[in-house]
This record gives structure tokens, C-alpha cells and sequence, in this order.
């Protein structure tokens, strides 16, 4: 299919929107309320996941718990009170409790 | 007649334009083709005067036959193949060459995985066949695996079609069936006569073995394997051009300056230095200039990851992801192809990026590159290796020295980080986690061990390969499931006296078994280890990733990724190909498997484990859902 020049202009122009809009939510994620363990999570997680994957991820402490160590058999490199913050703030935010008030 | 005979000895007509000639002349075909017979000794007599080198031997026999034995002499031992009846006069060749030893493979792709196996553990090189396009395209997809990952493996089918009937959509005919692999090889050619037979082979080597490496697929007319010819035989090095080439001496200064000068410098490491041999070199330079060293995804381990400078693989696929160096100002790259599956390159613009590879076809498609280095990375490594050495001051040696201390400390500690992932509260269930399989089967493995990875959703830990002398891996790039068996199985037999551990996910096992039978007639001792979750983990987590929120996580409805109702039973399938297995559902059941393994391989016996894993991750129920088709329901005849 042919595009013209204003069509590509305009898709460039999405793109780059989409770019911005993407880096954006990467930095300031929705859905992630603030509170201890949300800065590390989201330093070390959003490089590789998308916030969306894990809003539909609702599981207890000790679910969260072990996905994060399987994430270290994957290379990711935390220690073992890193992974105590992010499964504690997990639990609050996205635990079996908080998915049924929701 | 005498001035046709006198035209076809001088070369200036072909064999048909002769025929051609004496038919239009009034002589019937059936003579014509007599008096062309009489001439082939003299024509060919004509082409080599004098007395041919040692290397060169002038072969009369079937168009197969040639074909054998130049096979012979451009070094090949093994020849992989499926049956294939127009392959007849090969297969009567090779009684008489014994040297020449055919595996018979029970499919064409696992085969050619095989083959593909043996090339890479062996370095020596050997030909897949298959039976025409119908077996070709079933080996396609291991020559898509070696395209992609340079293995210089040679194909070989032939047309069913004749030469002289051709176009007539015969039986398992194709049109222009040399064309249709051309994307992924780096070489396709059809010889047109018999005695071009051992120069199109010869050719098919020497493409597939010049750097850098790749398939390579030779064809020909079925009859052409029938068909008498006299035809010249060359022992491959008389043709080879040994392309080892040394980088630009300009380029490597313009390289030692940048790493002398850097601040934190980083190493890429890439398969081109496990083809090269060159790990040494890599560790030598790497410790002169106290660098971090890291690896995306490849085939082998080509650095050792117990040297205090190897600080992993980005996670990501991008050095952006790595814990250390977070910013390195000079990046350089030793015979990686970084493959590129984002927009993002792997290394980010902002670092000075040195490129040294042979694979100069893909440099600078994607990086933008501060310095090639187009060289035999062994060669090239050599060489800023001294040019480095040329630069250093005892300022700078004390920088470089400073800088490995920080490095070290940074490499002991991620070693104990990584170490954490036996504290998952899952640890001890049942069925397993995917990491507890791993960290068993790392921690029964040889020292020595070749680790075949095909366990696609599987990430490896605790093996600590090392290509000097120490456990090797054998991963996978081109990603055409189903060649971790084959590959297994080839690298077995290259390598008799090291321990071989296949690894493999039931998604993968399935696509490709049959191998299983290679190691069982052959006596290939491999410990297969099936990660059965049954299920497609991989395409389960990246397909929630692309449509997050959405309707199939909703009403937990995934119709793509479950491989349960009724499960598989490796260990079944297994011993229907003649090899041991069984099934090892908890972490104690699958020491004892791993000993009952140990036990088979010592007697030459392959085994096989069937590691029961969880499903874990993002909506995986207990009991998945299955698409609601139901057959019996339109069953209205009990047959």
C-alpha cells in the first residue's frame, strides 16, 4: 500500500507521541500506588516487564515471594532485602485481598 | 562430423550441441550418442594434459560414485541422510568406501540437527541429504537454525525431475527447487552435468567453510547420479582459501587508544571466539586492561564465567540491563552478532562501539561503529592485544589494575546474589520449579560436561561454563524448535569422551524426538532432560505481555499455550525409540533419575528424564482450559 509523504509524516509523528507516552508511563507507572519497595520495583522490574503484565499478576506475599526469586534464576541481581520490599509492596498492592476489593 | 567432433574436443561446443549436430546431420540419436561416448576419454584426456598433482585424481563411474568420493576427499567422514530412492547409485558407492560412514537419520530436520551438532563439537566438516524438495523442506528448518548461527553445514538433494524431462510437474517435482532455500544459505548451486557433480560439492565446502561460516546446498538431476562420468577429484585444500584474515593495522591503533583511554571499557563476547579458539586471547586482554566482560545471547560460553571479570549477561538483551558497568564510555564487541530484537540496539548510542568481527557483512547494520576490526578474532585479539600493551604507561597500569579490584568485588558479589535463587519459597515442591531442575542437573554435571540447551523459556545458572578445559555450552540461535536432541546427538559423536547433557523443554522435545533412536543404534550415551511443564511457557508469558488486561487473562481462556488433557509421557516416547527413561516429579526423584542416568551413560546407554515442572507465572490456572471442541458429539456412526 502506498503512503504518502503526510501519511509517513504522521505516523512518524505518532510513533514518536507513542515513544514519549511509553517512556512516560515507564517512568511514572499507573496503577502502582506510592509506598516502601515501589521505587526498587520499578528500578529494577520495568526494564524487561511492562506494568500491565503485572496488574494481571494477583497472588499472595509468598506467590510474589517466589516469582521474584525465579526473576534471579533469570540474571536479575537483588538482594535479600530488595526482595523482601518488592514482595511486601506486591502483596499490598496487587495480593489476593487487594485484587477482590478492586 | 569432423569438423563437430574437432568443435566438441576444443571445448567450443557442448555435449548437446554435438548431439544436436550429428542428428541434424542424418545420424540417429542412438549413434550419436554412441560416438559421443567414444569421445568423453579423449575430451577429458584433452582438459588435464599433463600429469596431474597428488591432489588431483581423475574418477570414471556413476555420477554418484563421484560424488562419493569427492565427498572423501574434501574430508568427510560422517554423511547424514534420510532414505531417498533416486540416491541409489550412492548408496552403491559407499559399499566399496568404507571410510565413508552414512547415518541413517529417521527425519530430515533432527538429522540435519545432527549434523549441525557434529560440525559445531567437531569442527570437521560433513553433508546432510535429503530425499528431493519433500525431504528438503523438512530439513529447511535446521538450515534456517545454521543460517543464522554461521554453522557450515553442507545440503544436498536432488531434483526428481530428469534432465532431459523436466517441467512436466512429475512426481515430487518443483520448479527452480535450488531457489527456494537461497534466503538462508550462502550458496545454492545446481551442477547440470555428471562430471560437475564433485565441482558443484567441492564449491558447497569451500562457500560453507570460508568465514563467515554458513549452509550451504548443491543439487542436481536425480538421473545425473546414474549417468557415467569422468570427472576430476580435488582434495578440498587445494581449493580452500584459508581466509584468516588480520584486522587493519590503522583500525587497531585507532581501537588500543580508545580501551587505554577509557574510563570503564566493556568486552562483548561472541561465538566467533569459541569457533576461533580464542578464549585465552580474550581473558589475556581482558585482564591487561582490568575490563568487565559479558556476553548476550549466542551459542557457546566463549569466556569463562568463573574469571573474576565476567560480571553475566544482560538480562534484557541490552548492556543497559546489566548491574555493572552501568555506563561504559567504550564498548568492544569480539565475534558477537548481537542480535537485535527491539529498536534499540544492544549497545546504546552514547558509547564509543568497536566492532571486531569476520562477519563484516553485518557490521554497522544497526550499531553505529567508532572502529571495525574485520579479522580472524584470534588474529584480531592478537593484535590490539599488543597494540595495547604498546600504550600502557604505569599510570595507566595502575588505572587498569584499580579498575579490576572494582570490578572483582562487583563479580563476588553478584556470584553470591545469584546464588539467592535456591531461597525461593517453592524450592523443594512438586512438581518442580524450572531453577530447582537446573541447579540439580549443574550440580550433578562432569566438570568437563557439554550442556545442549534447547530449554527456550529456561535461563541456566550454576553451571559455570568455561571453554578452557571446563563445562561447554551449546545454546541455540536460529530458534527452529526441535534440534536439541539432534544436536545432542552430534555432539556426542564428535565427542565421544565428554559428558553430553541435553536440555530441553517438552514444547521443543516434541518437534523433534527421532534422534532419539541415532543415540540408541549408535550408542550415544546422552542424559536427556525433558522440562515438562506441558505447556508453552515462553509464547504463555510473551503473549499476556502483548495483550495485558484483555479478555484471555480475564476469563482465563488461552487456546494457544496448554500442552496438557492428556499429558505427554516423554519417558514413554523415549523407550518406543529405544532409549531408558523415566519420569522425576520431585526434587528427590530426580537425584535418584540423574544416578540412574550416570549408571546407563557409564554402560553407553542413553537415558532419558522426564522432570515434571510447575506452571508458574501470570494466569496459569491449576487446571488449564481447553478449547471446547467436541468431535464425539458429531459421531453418529461408532467407527
Amino acid at each position: 500500500m502506498p503512503v504518502s509523504r503526510k501519511s509517513a509524516l504522521a505516523i512518524l509523528l505518532c510513533g514518536l507521541l507513542w515513544a514519549t507516552a511509553a517512556q512516560a508511563q515507564r517512568a511514572k507507572p499507573q496503577g502502582f500506588p506510592d509506598a516502601p519497595g515501589k521505587e526498587v520495583l520499578v528500578g529494577k522490574c520495568f526494564q524487561c516487564h511492562a506494568p500491565t503484565m503485572w496488574q494481571d499478576h494477583r497472588q499472595d506475599r509468598r506467590g510474589w515471594e517466589g516469582v521474584l526469586y525465579r526473576m534471579v534464576g533469570r540474571g536479575a541481581l537483588w538482594t535479600e532485602d530488595e526482595i523482601r520490599a518488592m514482595a511486601d509492596y506486591l502483596a499490598a498492592a496487587y495480593g489476593r485481598q487487594a485484587a477482590a476489593s478492586k | 562430423m569432423r569438423e563437430l567432433v574437432a568443435r566438441y574436443l576444443s571445448r567450443s561446443i557442448s555435449r548437446r550441441g554435438f548431439l544436436k549436430g550429428l542428428t541434424t546431420a542424418g545420424i540417429s540419436l542412438a549413434s550419436a550418442e554412441s560416438i559421443l561416448e567414444s569421445l568423453v576419454p579423449i575430451a577429458h584426456a584433452q582438459g588435464t594434459r599433463g600429469i596431474p598433482p597428488e591432489a588431483i585424481k581423475m574418477v570414471e563411474g556413476t555420477g554418484a560414485e563421484c560424488f562419493a568420493e569427492q565427498l572423501i576427499a574434501s574430508g568427510v567422514k560422517y554423511v547424514f541422510g534420510n532414505s531417498a530412492s533416486e540416491d541409489a547409485q550412492f548408496y552403491e558407492a559407499l559399499v566399496d568406501r568404507p571410510q565413508l560412514k552414512y547415518i541413517l537419520t529417521p527425519h530430515e530436520g533432527p538429522g540435519a540437527a545432527m549434523a549441525a551438532g557434529y560440525v559445531k563439537a567437531s569442527g570437521e566438516p560433513t553433508i546432510v541429504m535429503q530425499a528431493a524438495v519433500v525431504g528438503l523442506v523438512n530439513a529447511m528448518g535446521q538450515m534456517f537454525n545454521a543460517f543464522k548461527e554461521q554453522t557450515p553445514l553442507v545440503f544436498y538433494s536432488y531434483r526428481t525431475d530428469q534432465t532431459r524431462r523436466a517441467g512436466r510437474d512429475g512426481f515430487e517435482e518443483v520448479a527452480n527447487q535450488e531457489q527456494i532455500v537461497q534466503p538462508m544459505t550462502k550458496y545454492s548451486w545446481l551442477a547440470r552435468r555428471a562430471d560437475m557433480i564433485p565441482e558443484t560439492v567441492r564449491r558447497a565446502f569451500k562457500a560453507a567453510w570460508t568465514p563467515p561460516h554458513g549452509p550451504t546446498y548443491a543439487s542436481w538431476h536425480s538421473d545425473l547420479n546414474d549417468e557415467k562420468a569422468y570427472a576430476e577429484i580435488i582434495v578440498q585444500e587445494k581449493v580452500d582459501p584459508r581466509m584468516r584474515v588480520r584486522p587493519n593495522p590503522a583500525e587497531v591503533e585507532r581501537a588500543a587508544k580508545l580501551l587505554v583511554e577509557a574510563k570503564m571499557p566493556l568486552l562483548i563476547a561472541g561465538d566467533e571466539i569459541y569457533t576461533a579458539k580464542a578464549s585465552a586471547k580474550a581473558v589475556k586482554l581482558a585482564e591487561l586492561l582490568g575490563m568487565p566482560v559479558t556476553q548476550a545471547r549466542q551459542i557457546y560460553a566463549n569466556f569463562p564465567e568463573t574469571h573474576p571479570l565476567w560480571v553475566g549477561s544482560p538480562p534484557a538483551a541490552r548492556i543497559t540491563s546489566l548491574d555493572f558497568p552501568k555506563n561504559p564510555d567504550v564498548v568492544l564487541n569480539v565475534g558477537n552478532k548481537l542480535q537485535h530484537n527491539s529498536p534499540a540496539p544492544v549497545v546504546p548510542r552514547e558509547a564509543k562501539f568497536i566492532d571486531m568481527r569476520i562477519d563484516s557483512w553485518s557490521m554497522g547494520n544497526v550499531m553505529n561503529t567508532e572502529v571495525p576490526l574485520v579479522a580472524d578474532v584470534a588474529y584480531g585479539l592478537d593484535d590490539l592485544t599488543a597494540a595495547v600493551e604498546g600504550l600502557i604507561t604505569p599510570a595507566s597500569r595502575k588505572k587498569f589494575q584499580e579498575r579490576a579490584q572494582e570490578v572483582r568485588r562487583f563479580s563476588e558479589k553478584a556470584k553470591a546474589l545469584r546464588a539467592l535463587v535456591a531461597k525461593n519459597p517453592e524450592w523443594d515442591r512438586s512438581p518442580m520449579l524450572s531453577d530447582r531442575v537446573t541447579s540439580e542437573v549443574a550440580r550433578f554435571a562432569d566438570k568437563d560436561a557439554i550442556i545442549v540447551h534447547e530449554a527456550g523459556s529456561v535461563v541456566l545458572h550454576g553451571f559455570e561454563f568455561n571453554p578452557a578445559g571446563g563445562r561447554e555450552l551449546f545454546f541455540y540461535y536460529g530458534a527452529h524448535l526441535g534440534s536439541g536432541v539432534g544436536t545432542a546427538a552430534g555432539v556426542k559423536l564428535a565427542r565421544p569422551n565428554q559428558q553430553v547433557i541435553c536440555l530441553v523443554g517438552d514444547g521443543s522435545f516434541v518437534f523433534g524426538p527421532t534422534a532419539l533412536w541415532n543415540m540408541a543404534r549408535l550408542e550415544l550415551p546422552v542424559i536427556t532432560v525433558v522440562y515438562n511443564n506441558h505447556a508453552y511457557g515462553g509464547p504463555h508469558s510473551r503473549v499476556i505481555e502483548k495483550t495485558a488486561g484483555g479478555k484471555m487473562v480475564q476469563r482465563r481462556q488461552f487456546v494457544h499455550d496448554y500442552l496438557g488433557s492428556p499429558d505427554m509421557n516423554m519417558a514413554q516416547i523415549a523407550k518406543g525409540f529405544g532409549v531408558d527413561g523415566e519420569i522425576a516429579e520431585s526434587p528427590e526423584q530426580l537425584k535418584g533419575a540423574l544416578a540412574r542416568a550416570r549408571n546407563a551413560t557409564v554402560e553407553g546407554r542413553p537415558y532419558l528424564i522426564d522432570a515434571q515442572v510447575a506452571r508458574v507465572g501470570v494466569a496459569w490456572a491449576d487446571k488449564p482450559w481447553i478449547p471446547p471442541i467436541r468431535i464425539a458429539r458429531e459421531r453418529a456412526r461408532k467407527v
